[in-house]
């Protein structure tokens, strides 16, 4: 809220500069966002904290200043011209909901000549930033900003029938407010109402019928106690928040409205008004004084500090804290009523704390004792996978878990998508099911940038709902499109393709040791036919790579082929990698045989690997396949495939004889099994 | 007989700048045939010579004749294995052509920061923590000490997916979730993506990154809590760093603190400075003591332990690091701008 600098005046001698000000309120919590110098006042721009109401009038602020510099507030008088009349005799106030309005006073200001406001009321309702409205209704708004007790005028000759009645609505009641809008009301409002119907929400808006006006002549001011919660369900309801309601829900000070009433009496009859006697309060319940014990001890034992006991209680004192002594170094504090924060000893800690100085505590580091270190699991494997991906080219992105449900449908993920509630937009209303969207994105957003080529990987979670359950799924996405490498002038770069997503997903899961993985061949929403894996491990389905289909990649206006993967790292961290054990090097020569095969373009290579490794061939090493192709020469079913064996024994030299044998013994197996024929008679 | 040994002078000359100009096998071994051909050999002739010599000079002349066979067939020799060697061929390359370029992936810039933040943390001997990103009301506020309809909400704007379950506004449930598991000491952090309902503009996005930290043991005090974050503080940005505590406002810490570092770009001279507002301070950090009523909230005797909490942005405290005026852009995934941060 808006401070001015000559308002705190009114309270309190301050003899600071602008700037010395700034500072003594930021070191005890009133913190100044900016402030300006303006028509000869300093105006500041306080930012308040939910917790202190109080210091959303000059007045709280002029408080905490106070106690700070150690200097007291002014006494303030309220003169007031009064009638001759009662207020008992000629008005009554009934209040049918004690709980949700706690204390209700209300003064009653006649022969009022409603104007303009005096040059230094208008001056003050400029501060606020606010646009003066006529003196009486600039009146309340001074009490408020001064005092953060709102007020409110009802023309009392427009009320009907001499009473004002606290109740809640009635179903279906309807309300003018200020402004013009109708709100329609529900039983659960609070409602100050005439003997007819409704005439303001309480504590938050007056309705527009009893409005003051330049007719208006007399005047009915209501100070009171609303209940907080009741306060912020109805404005939250109803959509209007007002600087009463602000005030009123996070707490008003209970004592105040009848000193409050009597200001705002005071400075209506100052423009020529005359107040009836006397003030009705209506107060059935008073409240006890909150009283919390204080130890000494705690405060040292929280803080790091020892204060000192005088320092401990002159403060309290200055912030109208009542001390009573129970024991050496136990006290018992009464809070003053302003203070609806204040419940606990924590409580007055931070307020010895605060008045203390945050800066004289002093800096220690804390001694670390009996912790039991642990490494996060998940964070060593998601730095691994950063790692290799890294290295593999592929570029880290972040993008918002939101999903656009048009874009969802594209997807088929078979997970039902979480919704929100209260989007911020609607093409951001659902929760992501596959990371693979955002993938896109970013693909077309970095395409249209003239990048040759995207690959990019996330890990985060996608959500889904299950059985009425929501659930968050840890998740590694990465997708690749265009060259591999920047443009080279002595070679063509490359460009990926399946086997780039496919040996990635490979080096993946053998670095981090999760062997042994495999692929199936298996069909998925996501991919074009024929062009999608599903990714095993230790018998459970961990992921799914392919090309991703062209109505897909269209949708977000790709024309380049995508080629894409998603890995459920939650399953996979659940299941544990195979354990490390070194294996030793040996020392002897290997024998290495490149052997040809003619074969049948119907066998898979992964027929043929299972094959050989079912022979269970001692000593093979390793083999790779260093050459695959078809031609002219061959009938068109056939492909030729070229095998490096090599063969290598731990402790001695193999013998070739040995090797041949192995040799054999694979061709022959590939040869019944797949039919499959040496090429060109031999070995090459 | 001065001749001849004129001859070798001269001879020798004219092989040296022969073998100079020899480039490749094909000269050399012209330049071989030249001198050491047994027929026409130039050395061969020479040695024929030698008998026009006279007797008395013959032994010495005849010494320079071998000497500069010798010279000459072990030159040939070397520059033989010379041209074997594998040599760069300097005149068909341009070497200022570029090298070879490959992709190397880089990190996200707010994980790289993020990252950051964690290895300070762990050299403190903090553990690193986890929690989910849809929580309930009770651990998001609740058990965090907002009440159910207090105001103090409002600071948080939050995405709900039901009445109960909403995207966590901060991820301060964590200390909740780690203190109904673990027992004190406690020593965590707990970096993670936090969801508000904002509009994306330069200062708000609706998700970003916040990184939360929790001390609880016997005599834990404010004054370690200081200790700990400045000492955090100036690992994350430097030694010199100015360092501000003052009180603020949370539910769930009493006292609350806010903390705020010297503006590093104005250094408080510029009451125009677009970062910190002319104030010469950013906000950075939100921490305090934990309430005791959250530590009742998960059956932590606060009579008997205390602990400090904090919390930060780590977009915010990137955006200020690496002078990035915009939020947004950190979420493009623009990689012209990702690449710049490896």
């Amino acid at each position: 809220m808006k401070i001015s600098l000559n308002w705190l005046k009114e309270f309190l001698d301050i003899r600071l500069f602008p700037k010395e000000l700034v500072e003594k309120m930021n070191s005890i919590g009133l913190l100044v966002d900016h402030w300006e110098e303006r028509d000869g006042d300093v105006v500041l721009e306080l930012e308040t904290y939910a917790n202190r109401p109080d210091t959303l009038g000059h007045l709280g602020v002029a408080r905490e200043l106070a106690a700070s510099m150690a200097i007291p507030l002014k006494d303030r008088k309220f003169p007031l011209v009064e009638a001759s009349e009662s207020i008992s005799d000629a008005f009554d106030v009934q209040v049918l909901e004690e709980d949700l309005c706690p204390r209700y006073c209300g003064v009653i200001v006649k022969d009022l000549k409603v104007g303009p406001s005096p040059a230094w009321l208008m001056s003050r309702i400029k501060a606020m930033g606010l646009s003066p409205v006529n003196n009486v209704v600039d009146t309340t708004n001074y009490i408020l900003f001064s005092t953060a007790q709102p007020i409110h005028a009802f023309d009392l000759n427009k009320l009907r029938g001499d009473k004002i009645i606290v109740r809640t609505a009635r179903n279906g009641e309807e309300l003018k407010v200020l402004g013009g809008d109708v709100v329609t009301l529900s039983q659960s409002m609070l409602v100050i109402a005439d003997e007819k119907k409704p005439v303001a929400l309480a504590g938050i808006i007056g309705g527009e019928d009893t409005a003051v006006t330049e007719e208006t002549k007399d005047v009915f001011i209501e100070s009171a106690c609303f209940d907080p919660v009741s306060v912020r369900k109805t404005w939250k309801e109803i959509g209007i928040q007002t600087d009463a309601s602000y005030r009123f829900e996070r707490g008003t000070d209970i004592s105040f409205p009848p000193e409050a009433a009597c200001m705002t009496a005071s400075l209506l009859t100052q423009i020529g008004g005359k107040a009836l006697k006397g003030m009705i309060d209506i107060y059935p319940k008073p409240r006890k004084t909150k009283t919390v014990i204080l130890r000494h001890h705690r405060v040292s034992e929280l803080l790091g500090i020892d204060v000192d006991e005088g320092f401990i209680i002159d403060f309290l004192k200055r912030m109208e804290f009542k001390l009573e002594k129970q024991r050496e170094g136990i006290w018992r504090v009464q809070v003053p009523y302003f203070r609806v924060d204040i419940e606990r000893e924590a409580d007055l800690i931070e307020e010895i704390a605060r008045f203390y100085g945050y800066d004289k505590i002093p800096s220690h580091i804390p001694v670390l004792q009996g912790i039991n270190l642990e490494v996060n699991r998940r964070k060593e494997i998601e730095d691994r996978i950063r790692e290799l991906l890294f290295h593999e080219g592929f570029d880290e992105v972040v993008n918002y878990s939101f999903m656009d449900p048009e874009k969802e449908k594209l997807f088929k993920t078979g997970l039902d998508a979480v919704e929100i509630r209260n989007p911020v937009s609607l093409k951001a209303s659902l929760l992501r099911t596959t990371l693979i969207g955002g993938l896109l994105g970013n693909i077309v957003w970095n395409v249209n940038r003239g990048a040759e080529g995207v690959h990019v990987f996330e890990t985060g979670n996608v959500f889904f709902k299950k059985d009425e359950k929501y659930f968050e799924r840890y998740s590694l996405g990465f997708a690749t499109t265009g060259q591999l490498d920047p443009v080279f002038w002595k070679k063509e770069p490359e460009k990926s393709d399946f086997f780039h997503l496919k040996g990635t997903c490979e080096e993946l899961l053998r670095y981090l040791k999760f062997e042994d993985f495999s692929f199936t061949v298996e069909e998925n929403p996501f991919f074009e036919q024929n062009y999608s894996l599903c990714l095993n491990f230790k018998g459970e389905k961990i992921g799914f790579l392919g090309g991703l289909k062209r109505s897909i990649v269209s949708a977000y206006s790709i024309q380049e082929y995508v080629w894409a993967a998603e890995i459920n790292l939650g399953s996979l961290l659940k299941k544990q990698p195979k354990p490390f054990e070194y294996s030793p090097v040996s020392r002897y020569p290997g024998i290495i045989r490149d052997i040809s095969f003619i074969a049948g373009r119907d066998v898979s290579y992964q027929e043929i690997k299972d094959c050989i490794e079912k022979l269970m061939i001692p000593y093979l090493e390793d083999y790779v396949l260093y050459d695959r192709f078809w031609g002219k020469e061959m009938s068109k079913d056939k492909v030729s495939l070229s095998f490096r064996f090599i063969f290598r024994h731990p402790e001695r030299t193999l013998l070739a004889e040995e090797a041949d044998g192995f040799q054999e013994k694979i061709i022959k197996a590939l040869n019944t099994e797949f039919g499959l024929n040496l090429r060109g008679g031999g070995q090459d | 007989m001065v001749d001849l040994k004129n001859k070798i002078r001269v001879l020798r000359n004219n092989f040296d700048e022969g073998l100079a100009k020899a480039g490749d096998k094909d000269s050399l071994k012209d330049l071989r045939n030249t001198y050491l051909s047994r027929k026409k050999g130039r050395i061969t002739l020479l040695l024929k010579e030698l008998k026009d010599v006279s007797p008395q000079e013959r032994p010495e002349v005849g010494k320079q004749v071998n000497e500069f066979k010798g010279y000459v067939a072990q030159k040939l020799e070397e520059y033989a294995k010379k041209l074997e060697e594998p040599r760069y061929i300097k005149s068909e390359i341009d070497l200022t052509l570029p090298g070879k370029r490959r992709y190397r992936g880089t990190p996200h810039p707010i994980l790289l920061y993020k990252k950051r933040i964690e290895q300070i943390f762990l050299l403190m001997g903090f553990s690193i923590e986890d929690g989910p990103e849809i929580e309930t009301d009770y651990y998001n506020f609740e058990a965090l000490n907002f009440p159910p309809h207090h105001p103090a909400r409002d600071d948080w704007d939050t995405l709900y997916l039901s009445d109960d379950l909403l995207l966590r506004t901060h991820t301060s449930p964590v200390q909740i979730r780690v203190m109904e598991k673990k027992k004190p000491p406690i020593r965590m952090i707990n970096p993670g993506k936090v969801y508000r309902r904002e509009t994306p503009d330069p200062t708000h996005i609706p998700m970003f990154y916040q990184v939360e930290g929790l001390v609880v043991d016997l005599g834990i005090t404010f004054a370690h809590l200081k200790g700990t974050l400045e000492c955090f503080l100036k690992a994350l940005y430097n030694e010199k760093i100015k360092i501000r505590f003052r009180p603020s406002y949370f539910p769930f810490t009493e006292p609350s603190a806010e903390v705020d570092i010297g503006c590093t770009v104005c250094r408080g001279e510029d009451r125009q400075c677009r970062v910190c507002g002319g104030s010469g301070w950013i906000e950075i950090l939100g921490a305090g003591m934990v309430d005791p009523q959250v530590l009742k909230n998960v059956n932590i005797d606060p009579e008997k332990y205390s602990g400090f909490a904090f919390g930060m942005g780590i977009d915010r405290t990137a955006m200020f690091s690496f002078r990035i005026p915009d939020l947004r852009n950190f979420y493009e995934n623009d990689l012209r701008f990702i690449r710049q941060f490896s």
